[in-house]
C-alpha cells in the first residue's frame, strides 16, 4: 500500500486507509477540502497531506528499486498510474493547454521555437510562474530555474503576469470555495520572484559550467519543478566538436528532466538554412539537438494572429491552435471561431 | 568564475535610461532598460540619430530624473557625425548637467565589423575608468550592408559576426548594468517575395513604401527590444487656396519588446529634441 509509506503521522495514515485512500493515486485527484471533510481533518492538515503525496507520487518511482526486477526499472502499470496522476504545468491558454494534453509535462524536454517576437519569452515567463500554482489549484507548487542567456527576461513582465495569476486564483475562489476563511491566497506577486532561480548567462563557457552544477543545485533545491533554458547561440568553425557539446548539454538536461521529476522547457530561435538551393526557415542549433527534445512545439504567425503547432510528441497528435499574449499573459486567442486545426 | 555566480536575485525593476520626455517614456515603461539591446530601425531623415543624441545626453542626467548619472559613448559608422546638433541639444540640459555636458560623451568612429569587434572587447577597462553607462552604435547597418556578398557562405560569416557583436553587448550590458542602443536602417520589401513577419506589424511602411529592417532574421534574433520609427506624408489643404501642402509626421512603435504591448506614438523633432506628442 503506498499511502502507508507516507512520512505522516500514524493517525493520519490510519483515517487515510480507514476512509478509502489506500494509493497514491487516489489523493492525487482530490482536494484539500474533500479529504478534509472525509477524514474530519482541518483542511490545513488535508493540503498537508496533500503535499507529501504529490512530492512522493513524483521522486517514489526512483527509489522503489526494491521492487524492481532491474534496479531502476518500472512496470508499465507503474508508469501509466504515474502518467495518469502526474500533474501538468498549464500555459494559462486552455487551447494550447488541450493540444498538449493537459499542459507541459514533467519528466520530458519540450522544445519551443519561433521568430524574435512571437511569444517565447512571454510563454517561458508564464510557466516560471504556473509552475508555482499551489496544490489546491492544480498547480505543482513548485520553483522554476531559468538559465537566461538571451538577456529577454523582464522582472517587470514576470511580476505583471504573476499579479494576474494571483488574481485569477482569487477569482477561482470565490467561485469555488465555500468557506473563503480557509483558502485566503497568501501569495504575493512578488513571492513568485522569490521562487524563480534566475541565471544569467553570458558565454559558451558559462553555459556549460551552469548546465553541469545543474544536478548539484537541483538536488539542494528538490522542489524545482521547471526548468527554461535558452540555448547559447555561437557559430561555430568546427561543426563536429559543435555537435559534440550540444549532444552532451542535450543528455545532461534529459538526465535531469527524468532523475528530478522536472519540464525542462528549451527556447529556441528559428534561423535559416540554405537547403536545396534555397533558404527555408529551420529551428536553430541543427538535428543533433532536436533528437534530444520530447516534444516540440512552434510558434508563428498566421497572417495577425499567433499560432502554437504540436510539431513532436510522442502523445499528441499534430496540432495548430490560435493564442494571444496579453497584459495579463498567455492566454486563449479572442477569436470567435476557435480554428483548432488537426493535421 | 563559479557556477553560483551566475544565479542572480531578481531586482523589482530594472534600471532605465528616459527619453527625456514623458509621452515616450511612457510608451517604453520608464525608458530604455539596462542589461539588453535595444534597436530603432527606421530609414534615413526620420530621427534614430536625433534619438541616440537625445540618449547620450539623458545618460548624464541624475538617477531622480531618469538618468544614469554616468558618461555614454557612441560608435559611429555614419559620417560626418552630427557634432553641431550634439553641441545645440546639450545647450537645454545646462539646468540637470551643471559641467559641460559634452565631457562626457566619448564619439569613437567605427569603419568595419572587425573594428567593432576589436573594440568591444577593450572597453571593458574604459567603461568603468570612465563610468559609462550607454553605448549608443549609430549604425549596425553601415557597417555591414556593402561588406558581404550575398552568397550563403558570406551571409553565414555575416551572421557569426553579429552573434559574437551581440553576445559581447549583451555580457558588457549584463556586467556592468548599461544600456545599449543601436540604430538599423531599413529597406524596402519586395511585394512577391515571401516577407517574414517578425514582430507586432504584418506591415511595417515609411513614407508610403513597405519595409523591414536590416540585417534580416539573424540580427532580429540578437537583439531585445526593436523599435520602429516611420514616417508619413499628409496633404494638408492651405485654407482658402488650392495649393496644399504635405506635412511630414512621424511616429514610434514597438515591433518586439518583453515587457511591452504593442503600442505606438507620434513624436516631433524640435530644436529642444525629439518629443512624444498627444494628438
Amino acid at each position: 500500500m503506498e499511502v502507508s509509506s507516507l512520512p505522516i503521522s500514524a493517525s493520519q495514515r490510519g483515517k487515510l486507509i480507514s476512509a478509502g485512500y489506500t494509493s497514491l493515486s487516489s489523493l492525487s485527484s482530490v482536494s484539500a477540502s474533500h479529504l478534509a471533510q472525509d477524514l474530519k481533518i482541518s483542511e490545513n492538515e488535508a493540503l498537508e497531506i496533500l503535499k507529501v503525496a504529490s512530492r512522493r507520487s513524483g521522486l517514489d518511482r526512483i527509489d522503489n528499486g526494491a521492487c524492481a526486477i532491474v534496479n531502476g526499472a518500472q512496470t508499465a502499470w507503474d508508469m501509466l498510474h504515474e502518467e495518469e496522476s502526474s500533474v501538468r504545468i498549464t500555459t494559462s491558454c486552455s487551447d494550447l493547454d488541450d493540444i498538449l494534453g493537459g499542459g507541459i509535462n514533467c519528466k520530458e524536454v519540450t522544445e519551443v521555437g519561433g521568430v524574435p517576437g512571437i511569444g517565447k519569452t512571454q510563454l517561458g515567463i508564464q510557466l516560471a510562474i504556473n509552475v508555482q500554482i499551489p496544490a489546491d489549484y492544480g498547480g505543482l507548487e513548485g520553483k522554476a530555474v531559468y538559465i537566461d542567456t538571451e538577456g529577454s527576461f523582464m522582472v517587470e513582465r514576470a511580476l505583471q503576469i504573476a499579479e494576474a495569476c494571483v488574481e485569477d486564483m482569487q477569482e477561482y475562489n470565490s467561485f469555488v470555495r465555500k468557506d473563503v476563511r480557509a483558502c485566503q491566497i497568501r501569495k504575493e506577486p512578488k513571492d513568485f520572484l522569490d521562487n524563480i532561480f534566475y541565471f544569467r548567462i553570458c558565454s559558451y563557457t558559462e553555459q556549460i559550467a551552469v548546465v553541469n552544477y545543474l544536478e548539484k543545485f537541483i538536488s539542494e533545491h528538490k522542489d524545482v519543478g521547471i526548468l527554461h533554458y535558452f540555448h547559447f547561440r555561437q557559430d561555430f568553425e568546427d561543426m563536429a566538436l559543435r555537435t559534440r557539446l550540444l549532444g552532451g548539454m542535450a543528455l545532461k538536461l534529459m538526465k535531469l528532466a527524468k532523475k528530478f521529476n522536472l519540464a525542462v522547457v528549451l527556447l529556441n530561435q528559428v534561423t535559416t538554412k540554405y537547403s536545396q538551393g534555397s533558404f527555408q526557415l529551420t529551428l536553430a542549433l541543427g538535428d543533433s539537438w532536436s533528437h534530444a527534445c520530447t516534444n516540440r512545439i512552434i510558434l508563428y504567425w498566421n497572417g495577425n494572429e499567433r499560432y502554437a503547432h504540436i510539431d513532436k510528441s510522442p502523445s499528441m497528435r499534430s496540432a495548430s491552435v490560435p493564442y494571444a499574449v496579453a497584459g495579463r499573459g498567455i492566454r486563449n486567442c479572442a477569436s470567435s471561431s476557435k480554428r483548432v486545426k488537426m493535421m | 568564475m563559479k557556477p553560483e555566480d551566475l544565479l542572480h536575485s531578481l531586482p523589482t525593476q530594472t534600471p532605465k535610461l528616459t527619453l527625456n520626455c514623458p509621452l515616450l517614456d511612457r510608451l517604453l515603461r520608464g525608458g530604455i532598460p539596462c542589461g539588453t539591446i535595444t534597436e530603432i530601425a527606421a530609414e534615413s531623415g526620420v530621427g534614430k540619430t536625433q534619438i541616440s543624441l537625445q540618449l547620450l545626453l539623458a545618460a548624464q542626467l541624475p538617477t531622480s530624473c531618469g538618468g544614469l548619472s554616468a558618461s555614454s559613448i557612441c560608435l559611429h559608422s555614419e559620417f560626418p557625425f552630427p557634432f553641431r546638433r550634439l553641441h545645440q541639444l546639450s545647450l537645454f540640459y545646462q539646468s540637470h548637467i551643471p559641467n559641460n555636458p559634452l565631457d562626457h560623451i566619448f564619439i569613437q568612429p567605427l569603419h568595419s565589423p572587425d573594428h567593432l569587434l576589436d573594440l568591444l572587447s577593450r572597453l571593458d577597462s574604459i567603461v568603468s575608468q570612465l563610468n559609462i553607462r550607454l553605448i549608443v552604435i549609430d549604425s549596425i547597418a553601415a557597417l555591414f550592408r556593402s561588406e558581404f556578398d550575398n552568397t550563403p557562405l558570406e551571409l553565414k560569416r555575416r551572421s557569426s559576426l553579429f552573434f559574437k557583436i551581440a553576445s559581447k553587448l549583451k555580457s558588457q550590458a549584463q556586467k556592468f548594468g548599461l544600456a545599449v542602443v543601436v540604430t538599423n536602417q531599413v529597406m524596402d520589401v519586395i511585394e512577391s517575395s515571401g516577407n517574414l513577419r517578425i514582430g507586432n506589424s504584418g506591415f511595417l511602411c515609411s513614407s508610403g513604401r513597405r519595409v523591414c529592417p536590416a540585417l534580416g532574421l539573424s540580427w532580429a534574433n540578437c537583439v531585445n527590444i526593436r523599435l520602429f520609427l516611420w514616417r508619413e506624408e499628409e496633404r494638408v489643404d492651405e485654407e482658402g487656396g488650392d495649393i496644399g501642402s504635405m506635412l511630414a509626421r512621424r511616429f514610434i512603435r514597438v515591433v518586439f519588446a518583453p515587457h511591452l504591448p504593442d503600442c505606438s506614438c507620434e513624436f516631433v523633432i524640435k530644436r529642444e529634441g525629439v518629443f512624444g506628442v498627444d494628438r
